[in-house]
């Protein structure tokens, strides 16, 4: 008995520092943020304010309005969209980089992850001026040498939920396409061998071989993902919503919304009890989510 | 044991955390954030090493001032001891409890030496908290290459046709940021609206406000899609729009660029006689709180310096902005430079930035309200009670 508690002690001392770590950058963030949404922090209240309990909660619930369930909506469509086709994508060049005989393929690698060398803001504003403005614009360069009108790409909800999905998928692949090329290459090739001696194709190989192979391995990367984009700010922002550079769509994820409608008063205690809720949802979304994940594989 | 651990390391964390609340100040060093133009930042430091070479003076450039002055503000550790920004955060600032009223840190009556103007802008709540640098507004700027002096519309009317004319492929007879509330103010101004009262009321009178959007829509159809600073700027630049309303700010690259820059008076509105009156700004130093009680001496100091007239002499003929100090106007240089002159006589007809913390959610309401009506295209008066009922919800929520 007396061993075991020595192990445990032994434990906890050896993963202490990470443990520590983790309080600092993940849970104290969230235990301060809560603690402000039980307060009345707000520009009239900055040094002075005072705990005034579940307050900002009732009136949080009138931020999650119709606005709020549309966004809420186009936020699970975004996310949907974007998994699929970064999935589908990243297996797609993943597995064409592991094709035997391929020439460059260290040169491929590396373009492959160039989106994800450059700063997030950079390529998505790059994206912006250089790809979609409408009067400098690439895509506006080819319409005018096809002789067709000029396109306003990010005005109208459904043409900026294209343009944000391709601008995320752009920087969002490297990463899936990373994961997936190790995971491809830990199959062992007998299995391969073995089939093709069987008379498999292609497709067959995939559907028996690859996929379930692969899919302990991508399961975390693959959750990951599905949160960060999820919680996707940047991209719709910086792309349609930017103060000063708003471009007409009215395409909202659930934090430009939240944005837009708490966190520019200023009103800390208000805001925070909004990302507090906003922070359960996503919980609840992961255990769900988490649970399904260990039911299949 | 697992929970005796985590309170164990929950206080570790606070220890560690209290810890780096008690840093030293060096009584002898000044920093000041600004978010302006290397021109003007460059002969403010040069000119204030120079003149207070026993203190250590740094300006930094910060990006996103205002938004690390909110986390910051009171924190000596990571807050600077004084900031440069325009006059419209100071309600906000003043209000959150990190400004340093400025006249108790100036020699008596100092602040009569500057143009009105800009230290009633500077005054929150009947107390003074900015020191006036110099001041910004929207000009009315054509390139003399395509639009030639008398070619130069007088009314709104006239650029209607102008911009009819001239509009085409490639080719704009005047571009402006439409759809963004600093520009879109003049409009309303001209109409005699308000995007915020004195008192905080939101669009005191709605009618004024409706008018001048629906009247501008017509204005936006010639004018491209796009309205955020980088594209109006670079279709003035490349020599595709021949006019533009624009801030001092685009003078040295346009001159730069080789355009034939003209100045003139803003377009006065046919339906009430009133020019487009745009929007002031002050720019101007603050002191934090933190700073005024404990480097006193110093920051005393870096403002006495500050209110010499050479500094607003120096800057207007770096980066042609217009002196806030009044006596600056008595130097010939200042007074033969048609940039700063323009400035000044538009300064006349300009309104200054409300200071209220309201104006702060106000942007946001303004930039959807245009959203809506100039791009997304929808009815002036639906866009309106969606944007009335929006800044009423935001500013009850602030409290």
């Amino acid at each position: 008995m007396k061993k075991r508690t020595k192990s445990v002690l032994v434990s906890y001392l050896v993963s202490g520092p990470s443990l520590l770590l983790i309080a600092l950058i993940v849970v104290f963030p969230i235990a301060y943020t809560f603690f402000i949404s039980l307060t009345n922090m707000s520009v009239y209240h900055w040094f002075d304010f005072t705990v005034i309990g579940l307050d900002n909660y009732w009136r949080a619930l009138f931020v999650f309005d119709s606005g709020f369930l549309s966004a809420l909506l186009a936020t699970v469509l975004w996310t949907a969209v974007n998994m699929l086709i970064q999935l589908a994508a990243a297996f797609l060049l993943a597995s064409a980089l592991n094709i035997k005989k391929l020439r460059l393929r260290k040169l491929y690698k590396t373009l492959l992850m160039f989106p994800w060398a450059m700063p997030g803001y950079v390529s998505i504003l790059l994206w912006k001026t250089g790809v979609f403005n409408s009067e400098f614009g690439l895509l506006n360069q080819w319409m005018e040498a096809l002789g067709r009108e000029a396109v306003r790409w990010l005005s109208t909800d459904v043409s900026a939920f294209i343009c944000c999905t391709v601008v995320n998928l752009w920087l969002a692949l490297p990463f899936m396409i990373m994961i997936m090329d190790g995971a491809l290459q830990s199959i062992d090739s007998s299995y391969f061998e073995s089939a093709i001696l069987d008379g498999a194709g292609w497709l067959k190989r995939t559907r028996y071989i690859t996929i379930p192979s692969i899919k302990p391995i991508i399961a975390p990367a693959v959750i990951i993902t599905v949160f960060t984009t999820f919680k996707q700010f940047d991209v719709v922002y910086l792309l349609t919503q930017q103060m000063g550079a708003r471009t007409g769509s009215n395409f909202h994820t659930i934090l430009t919304y939240a944005y837009e409608n708490a966190f520019v008063t200023n009103n800390y205690g208000y805001s925070s009890a909004i990302s507090i809720i906003i922070f359960a949802l996503m919980l609840v979304f992961s255990i769900r989510f988490r649970l399904g994940g260990e039911g299949e594989t | 044991m697992k929970k005796l651990l985590s309170l164990l390391m929950a206080a570790m964390l606070l220890l560690s955390l209290a810890a780096c609340g008690g840093q030293e100040t060096d009584a002898g060093s000044i920093v000041i954030w600004h978010d302006k133009e290397d021109a003007v930042a460059e002969v403010l430091q040069n000119y204030l090493s120079e003149a207070l070479p026993e203190y250590t003076i740094t300006l930094e450039k910060k990006t996103s001032l205002t938004d690390s002055l909110k986390l910051v503000g009171n924190d000596p550790a990571g807050a600077p001891d004084m900031f440069i920004f325009a006059h419209d955060k100071i309600g906000l600032f003043a209000e959150m409890g990190i400004l340093a009223p400025i006249e108790e840190l100036l020699s008596e009556g100092e602040l009569e030496n500057y143009l009105p103007m800009t230290t009633e802008a500077a005054t929150y709540k009947g107390t003074v908290y900015q020191l006036p640098l110099y001041f910004e507004t929207l000009l009315f700027m054509y390139n003399s290459k395509y639009m030639t002096p008398e070619m130069v519309p007088e009314t709104t009317e006239e650029l209607y046709a102008y911009m009819e004319a001239n509009t085409g492929r490639d080719r704009f007879g005047f571009v402006e940021q439409h759809s963004t509330a600093y520009y879109s103010a003049a409009w309303i101004h001209g109409f005699g609206g308000e995007i915020i009262s004195a008192d905080g009321t939101p669009f005191p009178d709605a009618q004024a406000v409706k008018d001048a959007l629906e009247y501008h829509l017509k204005f936006v159809q010639l004018m491209p899609g796009e309205t955020e600073y980088s594209t109006v700027n670079t279709l003035f630049l490349e020599g595709k729009a021949d006019s533009t309303i624009g801030g001092p700010w685009m003078v040295p690259s346009a001159r730069e660029a080789g355009i034939e820059l003209g100045i003139a008076p803003m377009p006065v509105v046919d339906a009430t006689g009133e020019p487009l009156a745009p929007y002031s700004g002050v720019q101007g130093v603050h002191v934090l709180t933190h700073a005024a009680e404990s480097k006193g001496e110093a920051v005393r100091a870096v403002l006495e310096a500050l209110t010499a007239p050479e500094v607003g002499v120096e800057l207007a003929l770096a980066s042609g902005c217009a002196p806030a100090r009044a006596e600056c106007y008595d130097d010939e240089a200042v007074a033969n430079d048609e940039l700063v002159q323009s400035m000044r006589t538009t300064a006349e007809i300009a309104i200054p930035m409300p200071n209220l913390p309201e104006m702060d959610v106000m942007w946001t309401v303004m930039s959807n309200l245009l959203t809506d009506v100039n791009l997304s295209g929808r009815g002036v008066d639906e866009s309106f009670d969606e944007a009335m009922a929006e800044a009423e919800n935001l500013i009850a929520n602030m409290k």
